[in-house]
């Protein structure tokens, strides 16, 4: 990977600024996002079964195995694992290259995190929640869709690289000049 | 640190003295250009670009395919030649020609003109 996870992480954690405080309020609401979980899975899900293509990608895979490492990752956004360390960062970076694995491109991945910000925005709203926490959750999400987007991304440049013996600096040229 | 000004010199001498060459330039593995003397139209930073691509893979092909180092990268259309060829680790050159060009000369003229950016390249 030309970028580390961890160093993928330290970079998102600043342009999203996601702050202690964010910290905070995730942690202070983690049996919340437990208890919220499963019902998060099952709308996921729901989502997605909706979706011809992204039904067919589940259907090739075990729904409940699917849902609790759904379940698994609701979870740790709220804990971060290692307070958002090296082991989240290597975890988020497998997750992606899973997606990666089994086809899910970012045309599906993108609208499938919306649903979940949505989602958990308007659980909040019902429950009474800290406006704080649909934030840090808003920026938690997006720190680790880009892990997802950024795992396409190199898994591409990899490839192309194993194939073709071309220089990473060669591969980005080709693309700049191709662009027209 | 690569002389340019040499490097363009050497290409100059190249195209104007070898019949049938129409083109040529020596860009870096990563596909940069460090020199070119190529017929109008023709896009330096594409060119480039695409050399260093095509050579790479063709020397990753030849590896794959067990043909031992790769000598040159010959690319045959219906108006002429395009070659590619190593210049040490640090360059590679593109040769254009016409397809009037007498092949063993070209060869003979490519290797000479490698050896010397080889050189100017140190």
């Amino acid at each position: 990977m030309a970028i580390s996870p961890e160093a993928l992480l330290t970079a998102l954690i600043a342009r999203t600024n996601f702050s202690p405080a964010d910290r905070e309020v995730l942690k202070a609401n983690q049996d919340w996002g437990a208890q919220l979980a499963p019902t998060m899975s099952d709308h996921f899900y729901a989502y997605l079964d909706r979706d011809p293509e992204m039904a067919a990608v589940i259907a090739k895979h075990n729904r409940q195995r699917l849902g609790e490492t759904f379940i698994a990752w609701f979870k740790e956004m709220f804990t971060g694992m290692d307070d958002w360390g090296s082991q989240y960062a290597q975890r988020r970076w497998k997750i992606g290259i899973v997606h990666v694995r089994i086809g899910i491109g970012p045309q599906h991945v993108v609208p499938a995190m919306a649903t979940v910000v949505l989602e958990v925005g308007q659980q909040i709203r019902e429950q009474g929640k800290p406006e704080d926490l649909r934030t840090a959750l808003a920026k938690v999400c997006m720190m680790d869709l880009s892990f997802i987007e950024q795992a396409y991304l190199e898994s591409a440049y990899r490839a192309v690289q194993q194939e073709t013996g071309m220089s990473e600096a060669l591969f980005k040229r080709l693309i700049a000049t191709g662009i027209s | 640190m690569a002389n340019l000004a040499a490097l363009q010199s050497i290409l100059q001498g190249f195209v104007s003295s070898t019949p049938d060459v129409q083109g040529a330039a020596v860009v870096t593995p990563d596909g940069l250009p460090l020199a070119s003397l190529l017929p109008p139209g023709m896009d330096e930073e594409r060119t480039s670009a695409m050399s260093a691509a095509m050579l790479s893979l063709g020397e990753r092909i030849g590896r794959e395919f067990a043909r031992g180092n790769v000598e040159r990268i010959f690319v045959q259309g219906e108006k002429g030649y395009g070659v590619l060829t190593s210049c040490g680790s640090e360059a590679v050159l593109l040769t254009l020609a016409s397809h009037e060009v007498k092949q063993g000369l070209l060869f003979l003229e490519i290797k000479r003109v490698s050896e010397k950016l080889a050189s100017a390249l140190v």
